[in-house]
């Protein structure tokens, strides 16, 4: 027994050696940006990170479902996933080629289900700075953010309705593919900027947008975008699943 | 005697006193804690329907469902835009409850949309009229419930960051909270809502457009519109009724920047719920309604025809959409509007000719004649202060209107060489180098020794064969 456990672990370990991850991560620099939140005039410093090239797909998220049958959809906790988790996925699943082979971003997955993903993975989901500094990268050849709020435009207008696969919209000046234009992406701390309805503290959530967008101003007319990003992770529990929502992993320089 | 004076004051007391009840129960408190009887599911409309009158007579649980869709729909003809709406059309569902009801509100967003809504009822007494209530993800339910305290028409709309984005997108509607002695009946209720529209593109440019943020900071909307689209509610999708019938318009505006100047062209407003509340107000040309704002409108259709429901902030009408139609089908009443009697010519001069005088000391002096250069001078200044006008710069003329003086026919056949004309004028139909004119030329009351200079500059400069005329010419005519 122990030693099935044993070579389990060690198998494990030989495959996660062999998996290319940090040829499918990129380091984005250290830094520091002005987020978009209520009442921060300062500039937030982010070290130095590693982050998933593309956005986990379904192919990535069918592996990590068959190692960790705890996570297939039929199993997994209601505590831990409501029920549309991963309910674009046919029955059979466990044997489907298409999906083996979907280079489209899984969606319908938790902060629970990304997370544990990601720690599977041996790395973790980005912080909300992480990512909303990477996302502030340039495409490859752009010199001004219009080009990115015209992929943001694109997208919430649906132009696309059919869900487009990773590393179609564009590449950014990290390497990084579809921060934006492809679907919606966890943090690890999304409920850290508006509070969810367990608070009471609930006007915050108000006060918190509405300030935002009293900050707004022709200057700066390109930011709704990322003020639409926060009233999304605002509006959600570490439970909810949704159509247009995946992830990607990040993982700390030691 | 004394008896039917404390018989006077007692009556006048009663009367005061009965009078005051009435006004006090004109304006009703609802208290919350009554109890609410039986339970209904709201019939929602989109617009211009409006849903059926509330017979209830008690306090009702009536359950809203709600549902937000996000899709792509036509903004004008060849334009598409992705519309977020309550309902699935812009302005979203008409709700109708009853003053004093209970509302239990069940909000929906579909899960294909991409973003979270929620809902801020202005009819709600409550934080947020409901909005942090119902802030939803997609694929998620929200429910709250809330008590009708005050009657009167409120607009809904999404609260979500950023709020002004949402609204823009078409996220507004009309609930009415019906007073509890209700609307005197109507032959047609219809509902209208305008808001505006910030899109990438200008007015009428083809194909799917975007949101433009910028141009909504700006408060510069390419369209301005009634019932969510270029023509929803006008043309071949206007509002029918029949000559004689009662219209009652529950209008709002949904903005998000605009406030309208609502009016009908050709109506006139028996009556309006100032700003969808109790206050009446009669015989109203246009109302304002703010943006987040709405007003109920009550008029009769007297006559036949097309009524316009515009903005006449009228530029918004005409060139940016903002236009409704009520088509009135039946028999003219020409007591009330005779239609169009005649037709004319309209001739500020009247249509006898005219004098047009001149100061006359000259003509009591001698008579002093000028050189061919003399005259030609004075011609060409007294052409373009009395001539120039009608005839234009180089005797031009405007063809079918003006006769031309250049190589005139018509001027080289007359024996006065156009003395006549200046002196007594001339009207009817003549015809100059092959076109018709049918005009009046007023008579001008001017010396003899201005005509003849004018005339001199006509025949020399205007290529008519030249000449000198004399003013003692101008007086031999004059005196025939």
């Amino acid at each position: 027994m122990s030693l099935k456990w044993t070579i389990w672990f060690l198998g494990c370990l030989f495959i996660g050696m062999q998996l290319p991850a940090q040829e499918n991560m990129k380091m984005i620099p250290a830094g520091s940006y002005k987020p978009f939140i209520k009442g921060t005039t300062e500039r937030i410093a982010v070290e130095a990170f590693m982050l998933d090239k593309y956005a986990v797909t379904n192919a990535d998220f069918l592996a990590f479902v068959k190692a960790n049958p705890s996570w297939a959809p039929d199993k997994v906790k209601a505590l831990f996933a409501d029920s549309g988790y991963l309910s674009h996925w046919p029955e059979n699943y466990l044997d489907n080629k298409s999906l083996e082979s979907s280079n489209e971003p899984v969606v319908n997955v938790s902060w629970f289900a990304a997370n544990a993903y990601c720690k599977w993975k041996n790395k973790r989901l980005p912080t909300m700075h992480e990512w909303e500094y990477a996302a502030l990268a340039l495409p490859k050849g752009a010199t001004d953010s219009a080009a990115l709020t015209q992929i943001n435009n694109d997208w919430y207008s649906r132009k696309t309705p059919k869900q487009a696969e990773v590393g179609s919209i564009y590449e950014n000046k990290y390497g990084i593919w579809d921060m934006y234009g492809l679907v919606w992406e966890w943090v690890y701390d999304f409920n850290s900027v508006v509070s969810n309805d367990d608070s009471r503290n609930s006007e915050d959530v108000i006060e918190g947008l509405f300030c935002g967008s009293a900050s707004l101003n022709a200057s700066d007319a390109s930011d709704y975008v990322s003020f639409i990003r926060y009233s999304y992770r605002g509006s959600l529990k570490a439970k909810y699943t949704t159509r247009k929502m995946g992830f990607r992993c990040a993982k700390s320089i030691q | 005697m004394k008896s039917k004076t404390y018989l006077a004051v007692a009556t006048l007391f009663f009367a005061l006193i009965l009078n005051s009840c009435t006004t006090s129960t004109e304006r009703r408190i609802i208290d919350p804690s009554e109890d609410v009887k039986g339970q209904v599911r709201a019939v929602l409309t989109d617009a211009p329907e409006v849903p059926p009158r509330i017979t209830n007579k008690s306090n009702t649980k009536v359950i809203v469902e709600l549902e937000i869709i996000e899709k792509q729909m036509r903004l004008s003809d060849g334009v598409d835009y992705t519309f977020w709406t309550f309902g699935g059309k812009v302005p979203g569902k008409f709700i109708r409850v009853r003053h004093g009801d209970l509302v239990e509100f069940h909000l929906h967003n579909h899960p294909d949309n991409m973003l979270p809504h929620n809902i801020d009822l202005h009819a709600v007494t409550g934080p947020g009229g409901g909005a942090e209530a119902s802030l939803i993800a997609p694929g998620k339910s929200a429910q709250f419930s809330f008590r009708a305290l005050n009657p009167g028409l409120y607009v809904y709309h999404c609260a979500t960051a950023p709020v002004g984005m949402h609204i823009a997108n078409g996220m507004y509607g009309l609930i009415l909270v019906e007073p509890l002695e209700g609307f005197t009946p109507v032959d047609h209720e219809f509902y209208v809502m305008q808001g505006e529209f910030y899109t990438s593109g200008g007015y009428g440019d083809p194909g799917h457009q975007d949101f433009d943020m910028q141009k909504a900071f700006d408060e510069r909307p390419d369209y301005v519109v009634m019932n969510g689209a270029v023509g929803a509610s006008s043309g071949e999708n206007a509002m029918t009724v029949q000559v004689g019938e009662t219209v009652r318009l529950f209008m709002g505006n949904g903005g998000p920047n605009l406030v309208s100047s609502f009016h009908a062209i050709g109506e006139i407003f028996d009556k309006v719920y100032v700003e969808g509340g109790s206050l009446i107000n009669h015989d109203v040309q246009t109302t304002l309604i703010p943006a987040g704002g709405a007003a109920i409108i009550e008029f009769t259709c007297d006559v036949p025809g097309t009524l316009h429901l515009v903005d006449h902030s009228i530029f918004r009408a005409f060139n940016k959409g903002a236009l409704a139609q009520i088509k009135v089908i039946g028999d003219e009443n020409h007591n009330v509007y005779t239609g169009k009697e005649k037709e004319e010519v309209y001739l500020p001069e009247g249509a006898a000719i005219q004098r047009i005088s001149q100061d006359k000391e000259e003509e009591t002096g001698p008579i002093v004649e000028l050189s061919l250069k003399e005259r030609m001078e004075a011609g060409e200044r007294l052409y373009k202060s009395n001539c120039m006008a009608c005839h234009m710069d180089h005797g031009r003329g405007i063809t079918g209107t003006f006769p031309p003086l250049v190589n005139s026919d018509f001027l080289q056949a007359r024996t006065d060489k156009g003395i006549g004309i200046i002196l007594h004028g001339l009207r009817g139909e003549i015809t100059v180098n092959g076109t018709k004119y049918n005009n009046i030329m007023p008579a001008v009351s001017m010396s003899d020794d201005k005509v003849a200079s004018i005339l001199t500059y006509i025949h020399n400069e205007f290529d008519n064969g030249g000449g000198l005329i004399n003013a003692a010419d101008v007086k031999a005519w004059r005196e025939k």
